[in-house]
């Protein structure tokens, strides 16, 4: 299989952008190893059961909760329906109860970290990002500029936006207008690949 | 602004979300032959005020379809149930 492309290379210049000052947030991506969607109808939960355990994972998991296999990451983003970044080809498990989508071109994240980055995540969102409602291990699906979006905190101050690869461009154009108020910094790909 | 609890991501605004259709409308029995309740199940539906029941895409979010019951005067938000839980319970 071809290799995920990160699509927002070319346009992360690295550099210092926006308000004097300390460096408030910190805009980056990083690269999807593999993105799967698995879906199915109301036998979701029994028919998903031999992947999930392939994967690592105890169950279908939370509505809001990330969960953390040994190479796998996954998210509950419906009653029938879960997202896994890292897992091999699952095209085997596919069945009549069982849909296995590849995702992987199909989604770009872009890295927020910093001690604004809710800050500035909270000026484009229109629910509660604070460390609160969002703690580090969970996630929320939400609209951002009109697009639905996945947010998973990885830390107190590093958020991770799972954008619909077609719009990552716009969506870090807004981000980073949004920024320019607070100050920040675009990490070299060097740097991004040197952290994932 | 309305907000609507979806039962899967919790309290969301409305711009979450986009109207699907009226969720009172029934089909009727497809070895139904006479015209009209064909017409007045594609065509014709009433504009009722007060308390209503109406089908939501949580677009923006689990993409679940809901059935929620809203106000038409007040703009009040009352239940929102998974529409595949509403449709079982109804058959």
């Amino acid at each position: 299989m071809v290799d995920p492309v990160i699509p927002l290379h070319a346009n992360l210049v690295p550099g210092r952008y926006g308000a004097d000052g300390d460096t408030a947030v910190q805009i980056g991506t990083r690269r999807i190893s593999s993105l799967w969607q698995i879906a199915g109808w109301s036998d979701f939960e029994h028919a998903a059961q031999p992947l999930l355990v392939a994967c690592g994972l105890a169950g279908p998991g939370q509505y809001d909760e990330t969960q953390q296999g040994p190479d796998v990451t996954a998210w509950r983003i419906a009653p029938d329906k879960i997202l896994l970044e890292g897992p091999p080809d699952l095209t085997d498990f596919a069945s009549d109860s069982l849909v296995v989508l590849d995702l992987s071109h199909a989604r770009t994240v872009i890295t927020l970290n910093g001690a604004e980055a809710r800050t500035l995540l909270s000026q484009v969102v229109s629910v509660d990002v604070s460390a609160a409602t969002l703690p580090v291990g969970s996630f929320i699906q939400t609209g951002l500029h009109g697009v639905g979006v996945l947010l998973q905190a990885r830390s107190q101050n590093g958020i991770e936006i799972f954008v619909p690869t077609t719009w990552a461009q716009t969506i870090l154009d807004i981000l980073c207008q949004n920024a320019m108020p607070l100050g920040y910094e675009i990490m070299s790909p060097q740097t991004i690949h040197a952290a994932t | 602004m309305i907000r609507i609890d979806c039962p899967i991501c919790g309290l969301r605004t409305e711009t979450e979300f986009t109207y699907g259709a009226d969720a009172t409308v029934t089909r009727p029995a497809m070895d139904e032959t006479a015209t009209q309740p064909w017409v007045d199940y594609v065509f014709n539906r009433d504009n009722p005020r007060g308390w209503h029941l109406e089908y939501w895409h949580h677009v923006q979010g689990c993409r679940q379809w809901l059935v929620l019951e809203r106000n038409t005067l007040t703009h009040e938000v009352g239940s929102c149930r998974l529409a595949r839980e509403v449709d079982h319970e109804a058959s």
